[in-house]
């Protein structure tokens, strides 16, 4: 059967891809989430070739597709409808296309970690936060609770693989419990953690290449890169299999044969050539700090976050273990501080610099944490997203670790950084002050100057064309025109006794066809509500206006609204002033319907609706008289 | 003259349903009605743009001022929608 055309005959029954909330599969169904059931023709839907049989339960659509084939057309159905969704960004996505490669290898690291952040934040925080305190009230290690709290701070980090690997076979498109194996193989309790032993010679031996190269097993706590690879190999190997084993078979065959090959592949390849990369990676650090003058701790100020980009910082801890143990003096940790508070400044430049609220709210706790010494989420969450920032707190991290390497900084003990550091380096506290603040000040100072909310969509060039099509000649000051296209209601039917008793003013409604409001004709935007979703005009004729899209919509916060100017605006006839998401105000369960209100109604003698049936944008909605 | 000051209590503040029925309220009297909110000049409370475009919020304080023959009543009116709405 044809995957792709039983795909595509579905999501046009289901009114297209507008009308799709959401959609997931289970052993024999297509579970989806449908805006308007209205729009969905059930009697097509059952006819097409490869469904079996339709309901609806639970909130949802179930399409009957089969055992072994669902799985297929659901990814050519996701496919569609996935590729449309994004076509409104096609200019970020060929964008996206033509980025160089390491580019798209750093978005895709990125896009693996974003998500992970709230386990790491929790148990990492809990971690830096535990680390303080016992160093503040030494006590405090043996205590029950102690004891308690340490298993909760460093569970996320100890088995950090396997939400990795899950992270990773989402994005790569493995199988995600498959993903989860491959992670649980990588730090099986019998292997031994790598971390915890010192050289490999005597460790047992798990694999041997034509008895020229041993492989010993060793596990991969706290590993980044090779579990990234792994499962980028499962997912190469899971699709191929899927597309070539029989559907009968398909269920047992593919997931055994891919945990298999990727997990053999994973402990005998790719696990000890990225652990060799990683301990050249080591050796390089440790010489490159050893140039004097602070200039090798000024590249490794720099370096330092890149490393935590490829997952190798781990590996410091054992060049602070040996700094220690040899001279009880650990240079490395001002470094680290330098860089973690730099990188934790970087982000906070952006969160007090954007206007994007989703951001701002990310931003500021992830600059926080890296202050008490966690750095992934304002790394990954923040500053590889955006590129400038890292580079930010790349500068702001040298120029700290240059102070600290000059003015002879050095830490008593390892694993804590930032704002707890304090507590290890009180032999040399005001060089480690000033390597705090220098880091931070430079970090702040270059991101905020650097970073700029990306092309904001409230400053899009206003679109005109609308007024282009409608000559100005037929314009008459004493009509209103359409700024939504849809069909003309009598405000007397509009569903709302507020708006139908015209406490608010007189007018007509429009029931919109199409999610956006324009200016019926030149003015200014007098009032525009937080929630976007109602905008007061003043038109220069003297008119005011209150335009409120939908019913009871304050309710929404916003959510499914878009404005593109804001109070006190000129606006100019035609130009988009909001945009509403239809379907997703409908899902919701509230109205579209859009009154369109003259407030200063008592100025006017008669206020008449003047169309009937559908307006387009600009057509004649209301006649006036004074 | 009567004044009195409100804190407002409602999530969303004073959109545009409560700013209409407030002003259809305060028409039904002969009084003047201002509204002012800390910061800005007051304004007639009948204009009911310049009402919603006073961004009055949640936990926003607004002072009115009520003068007319009929200041008491419609003073009370208000006091008791502002309560009952915001």
């Amino acid at each position: 059967m044809d995957y792709n055309k039983c795909a595509s005959e579905i999501l046009s029954a289901l009114g297209g891809k507008d009308n799709l909330a959401s959609a997931a599969h289970c052993a024999t169904r297509l579970r989806l989430v449908i805006g308007d059931n209205g729009k969905v023709k059930k009697s097509v839907l059952e006819n097409i070739d490869g469904v079996k049989g339709v309901f609806e339960a639970a909130g949802q659509l179930q399409v009957i597709i089969g055992t072994g084939t669902v799985n297929k057309v659901y990814g050519e159905f996701i496919k569609l409808a996935g590729v449309e969704a994004a076509s409104k960004d096609d200019v970020k996505k060929a964008a996206a296309a033509k980025a160089p490669w390491y580019k798209r290898a750093i978005k895709t690291l990125g896009d693996i970690f974003v998500p992970i952040i709230p386990a790491i934040v929790a148990t990492g925080l809990l971690c830096g936060l535990l680390g303080g305190l016992s160093k503040a009230f030494p006590d405090l290690g043996s205590t029950k609770i102690y004891t308690l709290l340490d298993i909760f701070s460093n569970a996320a980090l100890t088995f950090l693989p396997i939400l990795i690997a899950v992270s990773a076979a989402k994005i790569f498109g493995a199988n995600v419990y498959l993903g989860a194996v491959i992670g649980m193989i990588m730090i099986h309790p019998n292997l031994i953690n790598a971390w915890s032993v010192g050289d490999g010679s005597n460790l047992p031996v798990l694999w041997s290449w034509f008895g020229l190269w041993d492989i010993h097993a060793t596990g991969y706590q706290g590993h980044v890169i090779p579990v990234v690879i792994a499962i980028l190999v499962l997912s190469i190997i899971e699709k191929w299999l899927h597309k070539r084993v029989p559907e009968v078979l398909d269920l047992f065959v593919t997931p055994l044969v891919s945990v298999l090959v990727t997990g053999f592949l994973t402990m005998t390849v790719i696990g000890p050539v990225f652990s060799q990369i990683e301990t050249w990676v080591l050796t390089g650090a440790q010489w490159l700090i050893s140039i004097p003058l602070g200039i090798g701790s000024f590249l490794m100020g720099a370096a330092y976050a890149p490393t935590v980009v490829a997952g190798v910082h781990h590996m410091y801890n054992a060049i602070e273990l040996s700094m220690l143990a040899n001279n009880g003096m650990n240079t490395w940790m001002p470094i680290a501080t330098a860089a973690n508070v730099a990188q934790g400044s970087a982000a906070l430049a952006v969160a007090v610099k954007t206007r994007n609220r989703k951001l701002k709210s990310m931003a500021l706790p992830a600059s926080l944490s890296a202050f008490l010494g966690i750095t992934e989420p304002a790394i990954f969450g923040v500053n590889v997203r955006f590129g400038k920032p890292l580079i930010a707190g790349m500068i702001g991290g040298a120029c700290g670790a240059a102070v600290a390497s000059i003015m002879g900084v050095y830490a008593t003990a390892n694993g804590v950084t930032g704002v707890f550091g304090f507590l290890i380096t009180t032999d040399t506290f005001v060089g480690y002050l000033l390597t705090f603040l220098i880091a931070t000040a430079v970090a702040f100072a270059v991101s905020w100057i650097l970073y700029k909310d990306a092309e904001p969509e409230t400053e899009a060039v206003p679109e005109k064309p609308e007024a282009e099509s409608k000559p100005a000649e037929n314009y008459d000051d004493n009509c209103v025109y359409a700024p939504l296209k849809g069909k003309a209601v009598l405000m007397a039917d509009v569903p709302d006794e507020t708006f139908a008793s015209d406490v608010l003013g007189m007018g007509a409604a429009v029931d919109p066809s199409e999610g956006k409001v324009v200016a019926p004709a030149d003015g200014e935007v007098s009032t525009l509500f937080d929630t976007h979703h109602a905008i007061g005009l003043t038109l220069d004729n003297g008119m005011e206006m209150l335009i409120h899209v939908g019913i009871n919509t304050v309710e929404l916060n916003g959510e499914g609204y878009k404005a593109f100017v804001s109070e006190g605006d000129r606006v100019t006839r035609g130009q988009t002033l909001i945009t509403f998401d239809i379907p997703l105000i409908k899902s919701k369960g509230y109205k579209t319907i859009t009154p369109v209100i003259i407030t200063n109604a008592d100025d006017y003698k008669s206020i008449i609706k003047a169309a009937d049936g559908d307006v387009d944008f600009l057509d004649k909605l209301i006649e006036t008289t004074k | 003259m009567k004044q009195f000051t409100y804190t407002i209590k409602d999530e969303v503040g004073i959109h545009a349903r409560p700013a209409g029925n407030l002003v259809k309220l305060i028409k039904g009297y002969s009084s003047t009605v201002t509204i002012e909110k800390e910061g800005k000049p007051a304004i007639n409370a009948t204009a009911l743009m310049k009402l919603m475009g006073l961004g009055v919020k949640c936990g926003d304080t607004v002072k009115f001022s009520i003068e007319g023959d009929d200041e008491e009543a419609s003073a009370k009116a208000i006091e008791e929608f502002m309560t009952a709405n915001l």
